[in-house]
């Protein structure tokens, strides 16, 4: 019943420098630059590989970090989504509305 | 040639006329005017900066002068002009030199798109530049005072531009409006340091201007590779501290602060990434101007043993 | 008065071989390149100049100062352009699954349906055309979505949406750019006819068939309508504007039955005497190739001889920028003759006077702009 998510074609313009524990992001086809922490970086090299639901990724990225099966909070990843397709990085795959 | 080459007269009737071409950095201007309050201090003030050869291109035309008809006598204003428009409410005339020189750094910051325009103070010693971006009230202004009365030279008081092709600093040594108590604090640390008139009741305070030395203004056309991003902050009776800062928080407040980080899009965050990886980030909290200077040249002597 | 006028020919005669014969600026004089700046950047077309140029291989030839600012116009036109495009993505995102027609209008409309007239230009707000019983949906959607109706007095508000073409404008609260939504070309109120029907029924789908841009006649008249009847008191005409209809000429004027159709559509739409002074005036100051039968059949659309006479002298002293230092005041009084003649035609008398005392009062109480020196200020490109 989740909505699969995936990665738009702009992710792919995307030029990344990480410093400290943070990745500085400039997206081209808005000219924002935006911080990103671990979880919403780990969401978006999940995602390249293909679409995904929100569960999909927790799982994903809790296998990459090396962390316990639900380690992760849900409500984190909820968060970096819904932010991640408000830039326009992300997209819903449904037919239906974008989440709101 | 430069303005000390030209009788006050002279000079009073170029800003009368078509107007006084001056180059300051990469910018020439041409100033009009009609007020001899105005003429007599760009005479002493602006003494030392060069005239732009004939022929030249000016980027900028602006003035500063009493607009004419009835109001002239109720109460003397002055009036910034670009291109013959006034961009801004009249200042009352005794306000007229502050108000071009803020009138001109206005006209760099909402034109100059062709380069990286930074929100910062710059410095130079042996060919490298020391950047210092600006959070208002954190007396950038007076610490670069005191810093090229001591040995460095000046590239900026206000703005750090960076030249797209190669990242280069770009000098435009203007003339520095110290604020407030800022102006004592440089009158006892240089007494020999060229300060103008104190102009009350500004829309920042109290202003005066400080001139550059000579050297800075001779050398305005001699780019520095930035090397060094220094985060100042006065804090009444603080002890000195210098500190690293993380190369992620020196990046933001470099590229939130700048004037048009936004405008040069990709160019920009690959100009302010490179600057800010090659640069060591270090924020400096000070009370005693003079144990700052000592720290920022020890870090100027690290590089060259 | 003498020092004035040739001063003012002097001005606009570089201007107008800038855009005419753009491969002659390598050898311009510098005093003439500086003038040309200043002339160029108040009518907003340096970059329309830059861009002429780079097509032609030619910024290489330039003086330093000269290319200097080009380059800063061309940055700012490029992060424009990124902006409205993006804006556009944005707004498709968050009125997904609505299934409203989305008609791009002007510059929107020139960028992303790649027309020539979006070169070196610069981009200020996204403008939309949807129906107008749609509007309330879509409106409802971008603020649930993170964008909000830009601050305007209750004054404003009220003559927007009971008298205006389009609605107050909306802002993400994030970015800068501002979307502007209109149901019709003109203002209910105004004397001519503004049906929106038949413009919708015309419009020409883009490669994303979510989006569409009007037909090249209506894009025409539109950018007429433009021009004419919604000036500025004190920059009077947009040269720019008349630049955009010399491109769109000179691009849809290769289409078959362009010509043919353009002044039936105009006569069907009400738009005939803009399209008369548009085409006259592109034609004198750009030489815009116009087909004479087409003149000819506006003809019986023209207005009496001394009321023509009085209207070209008057476009003509409005559309040309004077000499930044030498104003001219008959230019300035054009200006504002126009602008109260394009109010007259998009608002009944009573409502006029009502409005523009409105507007005189918010100058008298000394309603200013804030000004912020970090502020990119769009009037200095």
């Amino acid at each position: 019943m989740a909505s699969r998510l995936a990665v738009s074609p702009v992710v792919h313009g995307l030029v990344w420098q990480p410093w400290d524990d943070v990745y500085i992001v400039y997206q081209p086809s808005s000219t924002e630059t935006h911080v990103f922490n671990e979880t919403t970086a780990l969401i978006l090299k999940c995602l390249e590989q293909g679409p995904l639901a929100i569960e999909g990724i927790k799982d994903w990225a809790e296998a990459a970090l090396g962390v316990a099966h639900g380690e992760l909070a849900t409500a984190d990843f909820a968060f970096a989504t819904a932010r991640l397709q408000e830039l326009g990085l992300i997209e819903c795959l449904d037919e239906t509305a974008a989440p709101e | 040639m430069i303005v000390g080459d030209l009788s006050l007269r002279e000079l009073g009737k170029q800003l009368g006329a078509a107007g006084l071409a001056i180059q300051f950095g990469p910018f020439n201007l041409t100033i009009r005017s009609n007020l001899e309050s105005f003429a007599s201090l760009a005479h002493r003030l602006y003494e030392p900066y060069p005239l732009p050869g004939p022929g030249e291109i000016a980027d900028f035309h602006v003035g500063i002068a009493s607009p004419r008809g009835l109001r002239r006598w109720v109460r003397r204003q002055a009036s910034f002009t670009l291109d013959g428009q006034s961009p801004f409410a009249p200042y009352t005339v005794e306000h007229a030199f502050p108000a071009l020189e803020w009138g001109i750094n206005w006209c760099v910051a909402t034109r100059a798109h062709h380069l990286l325009m930074l929100h910062s103070a710059g410095i130079e010693r042996n060919g490298l530049a020391m950047l210092f971006p600006a959070s208002p009230g954190d007396g950038k202004s007076t610490l670069c005072t005191a810093l090229i009365h001591s040995g460095w030279r000046l590239m900026s008081d206000e703005f750090g531009l960076v030249r797209p092709e190669d990242g280069m600093l770009l000098p435009l040594p203007r003339l520095i409006p110290l604020k407030n108590e800022s102006i004592d604090v440089i009158r006892r640390f240089r007494p020999e340091a060229i300060i103008g008139p104190a102009f009350l009741g500004t829309r920042k305070g109290t202003v005066a201007h400080v001139r550059p030395p000579a050297e800075s203004i001779r050398r305005a056309q001699e780019a520095a590779r930035p090397r060094w991003f220094v985060f100042p902050r006065w804090i009444a009776n603080a002890p000195l501290a210098l500190e690293p800062m993380p190369k992620s928080r020196a990046f933001l407040m470099v590229a939130t602060n700048a004037f048009n980080y936004e405008v040069l899009d990709e160019t920009a965050f690959r100009l302010v990434a490179e600057m800010v990886r090659t640069s060591d980030c270090y924020s400096l909290s000070y009370s005693d101007l003079d144990e700052a200077v000592a720290a920022l040249d020890e870090l100027s002597n690290a590089v060259d043993g | 008065m003498a020092r004035v006028a040739s001063a003012t020919r002097r001005a606009q005669r570089l201007l107008l071989d800038a855009l005419r014969t753009p491969e002659n600026l390598p050898a311009l004089p510098p005093a003439d390149w500086e003038l040309l700046l200043r002339v160029a950047r108040r009518v907003r077309l340096l970059g329309r100049i830059e861009s002429d140029l780079s097509r032609a291989g030619l910024l290489e030839n330039l003086p330093v100062r000269a290319a200097a600012h080009l380059r800063a116009a061309r940055n700012v036109i490029e992060h424009r352009k990124t902006l409205v495009a993006w804006e556009v993505n944005r707004i498709l995102w968050a009125i997904k699954g609505l299934d409203v027609p989305l008609i791009l209008l002007k510059g929107t409309g020139y960028l992303l349906a790649g027309l020539p007239p979006s070169r070196g230009r610069i981009f200020a707000d996204v403008d939309l055309l949807i129906p107008e019983e749609r509007i309330g949906q879509v409106e409802q959607r971008l603020v649930e979505r993170g964008w909000f109706k830009t601050e305007i007095d209750p004054y404003d508000d009220r003559y927007y949406r009971v008298w205006m073409h389009e609605i107050p404008p909306l802002r993400h609260q994030e970015r800068g750019t501002e979307i502007d939504i209109h149901h019709r070309l003109l203002p209910k109120t105004s004397h001519l006819r503004s049906d929106p029907m038949p413009l919708f029924a015309a419009a020409r789908p883009l490669a994303d068939p979510r989006l569409c841009v009007l037909a090249p006649v209506d894009m025409l008249l539109h950018s007429l309508v433009h021009l004419f009847l919604e000036g500025d008191p004190d920059e009077g005409l947009r040269l720019r504007d008349l630049v955009d209809v010399h491109d769109l000429l000179c691009h849809f004027g290769q289409e078959p039955g362009f010509w043919a159709a353009l002044g039936p559509r105009a006569r069907a739409l009400g738009f005939t005497r803009p399209l008369f002074y548009g085409l006259q005036h592109a034609q004198r100051l750009f030489a815009t190739p116009v087909p004479p039968d087409v003149l000819q059949e506006l003809a019986d659309a023209a207005p009496p001889w001394p009321i023509r006479q009085l209207m070209n002298w008057l476009i003509r002293l409005a559309l040309l920028p004077g000499h930044p230092d030498h104003p001219s005041r008959g230019a300035a009084v054009a200006r504002w003759l126009l602008y109260l003649r394009s109010h007259w035609l998009r608002m009944p008398p009573r409502l006029l006077t009502k409005h523009l005392s409105h507007k005189a009062w918010l100058r008298l109480r000394g309603y200013r702009k804030h000004i912020d020196l970090a502020q990119l200020d769009l009037k200095q490109q």
